[in-house]
């Protein structure tokens, strides 16, 4: 009945499935949820438009280059949401660049809605969000000459990158841009952390939307997170220890493959 | 029912795929084969409507003349050429559309990953200023291994190589491996908020 390998994963999946659905139902019923750490880069967006505001000067997003299959993009469009609000009720421009067609047109939507939702539909401009091109380094290219051109004040860069990421953040370093990315591919991480004035790591873009919103039930799922964080750590140390004084033994790691 | 039809569907279609990953039977097997011919058709799609904004864009900034039009009328040409010429020829296979996006858009796109040569250099230069005691620690590891992977390491020290590969075998695949553990949780978590419906970001900017 179950695939191969994939019992254990369905048994962990469960317990994660249970601990996030219990804490939506406690942020739901109103009960006390545990606090959640600050994410100093998304703290830091504010900072970024405000800069972009008083400059004059417009905001540069940028989804990343992952498609809608990556959960990456989908986080980043909570971030587009908060962004794009704040760009339409200061009256700052935002530019939103894509690479993925299939992105282009939800980000498109995104943008437009925050115009609706501030009441100022008509200060929107369809040239607002732009797909550049489904090549990689000709998307980064055109990133590249927009920036240098517009000169944007500020530059948030969050979402699934690759090899581009250097590419687009350094350019946004030399025309002296604040700028917050995130990613969680490890290898474009460190790229991100020289570059960049905030970095968020890894599985911290995934927060965007609960820490943004403030909304409870949201929060609520980023305590699950953490519990299932703290739990994977410890059977990480677990099979540390067990490695450590018993090398032969290997029953964690049967029991958690099966 | 124009929010909550995209949030059903996706629940619906979301839990198919995953509980097919989970169970081996043919009934799911053929659901998810279907949902990702689905998935494939409408991104295909959508490289239709990226096709129309882009030339939006550039019919207007051309008409517009505005800053840099030239390069729009380069963009478009180019564009269109490799519609044109890829559906007189086929693209797949042909040798003369072959040759075309192998002496123009390969070494363009080899042109700009190149440039991460030099971004890589700056970049460094100011990660590497030993300002903080995290910084004096990122300064020392670097040059360990900027040292330890070249001839003149061994030459300087033999075991330098040996410590080289201890950081990134150690410290580097455990922060690695870290991040990549909580990037997991994250995204499953992001998936189930979208399946369960109170994240949607993704429907055009609804929370």
């Amino acid at each position: 009945m179950f695939a191969k390998d994939m019992v254990a994963t369905f048994w962990m999946d469960v317990l994660f499935c249970a601990a996030v659905l219990t804490m939506i139902a406690r942020s739901r019923a109103g009960k006390r949820i545990p606090a959640v750490n600050k994410v100093v880069g998304l703290d830091a967006l504010d900072e970024a438009i405000g800069r972009a505001t008083e400059m004059g000067r417009p905001v540069h997003y940028s989804p990343g280059i992952g498609d809608l299959q990556n959960a990456q993009t989908l986080a980043s469009f909570s971030a587009l949401t908060y962004v794009a609000r704040k760009c339409a009720k200061f009256d700052t421009t935002i530019i939103v660049t894509n690479r993925i067609p299939s992105v282009y047109p939800i980000t498109e939507e995104i943008v437009r809605q925050a115009y609706v939702q501030e009441g100022k539909l008509d200060r929107y401009s369809e040239d607002s969000v732009v797909f550049y091109s489904s090549e990689q380094f000709a998307y980064a290219s055109a990133c590249v000459g927009m920036m240098n051109r517009e000169r944007p004040a500020a530059n948030v860069l969050l979402g699934g990158f690759w090899a581009e990421s250097l590419v687009i953040a350094e350019v946004g370093s030399q025309i002296g841009a604040i700028q917050i990315a995130g990613t969680a591919n490890t290898h474009q991480i460190p790229f991100f952390v020289a570059a960049c004035d905030y970095c968020l790591i890894g599985e911290e873009i995934y927060a965007a939307s609960a820490y943004l919103s403030k909304d409870p039930v949201l929060m609520g799922n980023l305590v699950a997170q953490d519990w299932a964080k703290m739990t994977l750590t410890v059977i990480v140390l677990v099979g540390a220890l067990i490695a450590t004084v018993s090398p032969g033994a290997n029953w964690l790691a049967t029991l958690l493959n099966r | 029912m124009r929010r909550e039809g995209p949030v059903i569907f996706a629940a619906i279609a979301g839990l198919a795929v995953i509980i097919s990953g989970l169970f081996a039977t043919d009934a799911l097997k053929v659901v998810k084969d279907e949902l990702d011919q689905w998935y494939l058709i409408t991104t295909a799609f959508m490289v239709l409507v990226g096709l129309i904004n882009l030339n939006l864009l550039h019919v207007r900034k051309i008409s517009q003349k505005k800053e840099g039009w030239g390069y729009s009328i380069v963009l478009l040409a180019g564009m269109y050429f490799f519609i044109v010429f890829g559906l007189m020829r086929g693209s797949l296979g042909d040798a003369q559309y072959g040759w075309a996006y192998n002496a123009t858009i390969v070494p363009m796109s080899a042109t700009t990953f190149s440039l991460l040569m030099f971004y890589i250099g700056s970049a460094s230069y100011r990660a590497f200023r030993a300002r903080t005691a995290e910084a004096t620690v990122l300064l020392l590891s670097a040059v360990v291994m900027m040292i330890g992977v070249v001839p003149i390491g061994r030459v300087i020290w033999s075991r330098l190589p040996d410590i080289t590969s201890w950081i990134l075998d150690y410290p580097n695949t455990a922060g690695i491996r870290g991040i990549q553990l909580g990037a997991c949780i994250g995204g499953m978590a992001t998936a189930l908020r979208i399946l369960v419906g109170i994240e949607r970001g993704h429907l055009g900017g609804e929370g």
